[in-house]
């Protein structure tokens, strides 16, 4: 990361400006939001790659009810309602059913994304309230509204998976759930639990989303569900074997962020972008697989 | 959720009436499996403040009763009576609450949890908020509890980073945490070295004297001498004996454990005359554990290696494999040094089939032809286009050689029996051309009539000229199909039979100790 930013600011300065940095950290709000959901399913032997289309689903749901002239809570609660209904399916179908993650979550992804598409008829909704994009743009104690609310999604996160019951059993079911179930816990409804805890966060990310967008758009946050396993991936959480921690994930998030941004300055294509991302999570991969074996 | 209590250090005295008042009293306990006797009205009182060892080869029912025990399995006859009272377990719940915890050979722990975390797992401390965990009380009660057991071990650390006998320790401190009164623990020393097993010991003797019931299932026989205080011997389901260590010597136990001669299920028709060697190991040592081995297999040769589990049986077939890396000594098949893959190996003619066949030697799924052909299509077909027809005709050439009961070619391996499943993996190996068979543990899971059929197969596969080591812990098999034995303890050869010398007893008494 370090290596990153030198490189970008030695390259073009404006990087390093205040400007800029939050600018990093706006286009960071949502990607964090739905990677830590997104690392304690993955520490539970699971991954959930739905969440990019739900999130977009989410964002749709919340701007036609505000179109319509719902109040923002109301519109809020809709967007939270339809993202943790499909953590719920998720769940239900992974955890009470036993299907695998994967075939489960693609599953999810085309319902989400269609359903999208039929509410829209495939258009963006505009319109919304005035007053609705202003939350977006205050910064209370001079901090912007998208990373306090991210920040606070952090600490959540971090209070949920260290210090909670549920978070112990989050790496147990990854590590060994024989073990678990062995100690009298239900294994299987905080397992189910996860998932739709992944629906929560989705929901908030989706009215971050749909205000910095000032619209629904049914396909926009599509791909978001790779940049947030990608960024677990960095952090360095394992893909089997309940291992990993949470900060890994902030830091991941902020690679991918830091290396968006500095390619956008350099002008870099965005489709150029994903495949630097992804060179970058194998590479981090294969020296972690090397540095595992030696020690 | 009951708060756990440490039970170690205040526990009751427990004076001269103790140990002679039974904690848990089995009698008359019965179990039959299809077609295996596998108890006959067994009996067992274990006391508290007594290590109460239980000894017997494998099949002697020492996991069954364990089984039953702790509520995996219900007797068909029989009483278990609690403190005199009689008491249903039926499931590891119920065991749980009378105070019976196992310690497994294989641990139930989650790895990245710490110690602390695993000890009280499933009965976490609540904190100040609802749902939130009191982390550093829980860190705070495990160091209690381990220091309390004059384990030196950071309750913060996680387990992975902890070795097997840490891991077994932790193991220890769940159970006692969970107010274990009887603990039963089956072959602890297995996998811990010597100065491991002197704090197991230490440990084991020091609950034993806070008053904990401890039920040791063990084939080390000297730790039977030195640490027990009532040993039982059970044979073929039967208990032949209960006696006092002072009463016994480790001959009278080899003794009692082998008792009348073994029925044999098997008899050697012809012996070969060994060829040229097909296996030499010298002086090997490998960080796994294995110490000085030597060994040789000459074609035509059907070579024992027996040993108990944990013995260093399985290092010696990785070692064989390439699998392993190898500190010194070398490993020669067919004159060549061995291939650091398994890959390579199988080019080599080394067959390794597996304890494991299931999950290692065979496509469950697929059909036996195709199993048949697996490892062979490279040498039938090099330029990669598979011939129906020439395919076809390999696979049946094998079904005919091996007698292989299966009604098609076409038919999943899945649905055939263990027996079959076992020949498949044996004619999978030949059509790929090897000439060294390894098997681990063959007959594992295998009825009687099975087991014939798989011991002449591997005499079929001598006279053909392949040569054979046979891995086995059951010593019997050993006797009824070797051309001669080496026997392993704790890493090292500690003993080579000759065909004359070959018996059960000789065996058994190689395998339980280093003399």
């Amino acid at each position: 990361m370090i290596l990153l930013i030198t490189g970008f600011a030695s390259v073009r300065p404006a990087f390093l400006s205040l400007p800029n940095i939050t600018n990093i950290g706006l286009q960071s709000a949502i990607l964090l939001i739905i990677a830590l959901p997104q690392t304690m399913i993955i520490l539970s032997e699971g991954i959930d790659i739905s969440m990019g289309a739900v999130l977009s689903l989410g964002g749709v749901v919340l701007a036609m009810v505000l179109v319509t002239g719902g109040p923002v809570y109301l519109a809020f609660l809709a967007a939270l309602g339809a993202a943790v209904g499909f953590g719920a399916i998720n769940g239900v179908l992974v955890c009470l059913v036993g299907m695998p993650a994967f075939v489960v979550t693609l599953g999810t992804f085309g319902m989400a994304q269609g359903i999208a598409e039929v509410l829209t008829d495939g258009n963006v909704v505009v319109g919304l309230p005035a007053g609705f994009e202003a939350f977006y743009a205050a910064r209370p104690l001079g901090i912007p509204v998208p990373i306090l609310i991210a920040a606070a999604a952090y600490l959540v996160a971090h209070g949920l998976l260290y210090h909670t019951r549920f978070g112990t059993y989050v790496f147990a079911i990854g590590g060994n759930r024989e073990a678990l179930v062995l100690s009298g816990v239900h294994a299987r409804w905080y397992h189910f639990g996860i998932y739709a805890l992944g629906g929560v966060f989705v929901g908030v990310a989706s009215l971050l989303l749909t205000a910095r967008m000032n619209s629904g758009h049914p396909t926009v946050a599509i791909g978001m569900e790779f940049d947030a396993i990608a960024a677990v991936a960095l952090g360095g959480t394992s893909f089997e074997r309940g291992e990993g921690w949470l900060l890994g994930t902030l830091l991941g998030v902020l690679v991918i962020g830091i290396l968006r941004n500095g390619l956008d300055l350099l002008m870099v294509p965005s489709s150029l972008q994903g495949v630097s991302i992804g060179i970058l999570v194998i590479a981090t991969m294969m020296l972690d697989r090397w540095g595992g074996r030696r020690s | 959720m009951a708060r756990p209590e440490i039970v170690a250090g205040q526990a009751a005295p427990v004076a001269d009436a103790g140990p002679s008042i039974p904690l848990l009293e089995l009698e008359g306990i019965s179990k039959r499996f299809p077609g295996v006797r596998a108890l006959e009205g067994v009996s067992l009182a274990v006391c508290a403040s007594e290590v109460h060892m239980l000894v017997g080869e494998n099949g002697a029912g020492k996991s069954t009763l364990m089984k039953i025990l702790y509520g995996a399995h219900r007797a068909d006859e029989g009483v278990i009576r609690f403190k005199g009272q009689p008491v249903t377990v039926a499931t590891p719940a119920d065991a749980r609450r009378l105070g019976i915890a196992v310690i497994f050979q294989e641990f139930s722990l989650v790895p990245f949890l710490s110690a602390a975390e695993n000890i009280f797992l499933g009965r976490e401390f609540r904190g100040p908020i609802p749902g939130t965990v009191d982390r550093r009380r829980a860190a705070r009660e495990a160091r209690a509890l381990l220091d309390s057991l004059g384990i030196d071990l950071d309750p913060a650390t996680p387990v992975h980073r902890l070795g097997v006998a840490a891991q077994q320790l932790v193991e220890i401190a769940k159970a006692l945490s969970q107010n274990a009164r009887i603990l039963v623990m089956d072959e602890p020393t297995a996998a811990l070295s010597d100065r491991e097993c002197e704090h197991l010991f230490r440990i084991v003797r020091r609950l034993r004297d806070e008053g904990v019931a401890i039920v040791y299932i063990t084939h080390r026989l000297a730790e039977v001498m030195a640490l027990g205080d009532r040993i039982t011997v059970l044979r073929d389901g039967h208990k032949v004996a209960e006696l006092m260590p002072g009463e016994t010597s480790t001959d009278d136990l080899v003794r009692m454990m082998v008792g009348r001669p073994v029925k044999a299920v098997f008899e050697r028709r012809v012996r070969f005359e060994p060829g040229e060697a097909a296996l030499e190991i010298r002086g090997l040592y490998t960080p796994s554990g294995l110490e000085n081995i030597d060994l040789t297999v000459r074609a035509h040769e059907i070579v024992g290696l027996a040993g108990l589990v944990g013995a260093g049986r399985t290092e010696v077939a990785r070692a064989i494999f390439g699998a392993d890396p190898v500190s010194a000594g070398e490993t020669r098949v067919f004159g060549k040094p061995v291939q650091d893959t398994p890959n390579k190996c199988v080019r080599q003619g080394i067959a390794l089939i597996p304890e494991k066949r299931k999950e290692e030697g065979l496509a469950l799924i697929r059909s036996v032809q195709d199993n048949l052909l697996m490892s062979a299509l490279w040498r039938l077909f090099p330029r990669g286009w598979v011939r129906p027809r020439p395919a076809q005709e390999a696979a049946h050439r094998m079904v005919e050689s091996l007698r292989i009961a299966t009604p098609s070619l076409a038919r999943p391996v899945r649905v055939l029996s263990g027996g079959t499943q076992q020949k498949i993996v044996v004619g999978k190996w030949l059509s790929a051309g090897c000439r060294l068979f390894i098997f681990d543990e063959p007959t594992r899971g295998i009825d009687v009539g099975a087991k014939a059929e798989i011991f002449r197969l591997i005499e079929d596969l001598a006279e053909r000229g392949a040569a054979v080591l046979l891995i086995s812990s059951e010593f019997s098999e050993i006797v009824q199909v070797a051309d001669h034995a080496y026997v392993m303890y704790d890493g090292r050869i500690t003993g080579h039979l000759t065909a004359a010398e070959l018996s059960e007893e000789a065996l058994l008494r190689l395998a339980v100790s280093r003399e």
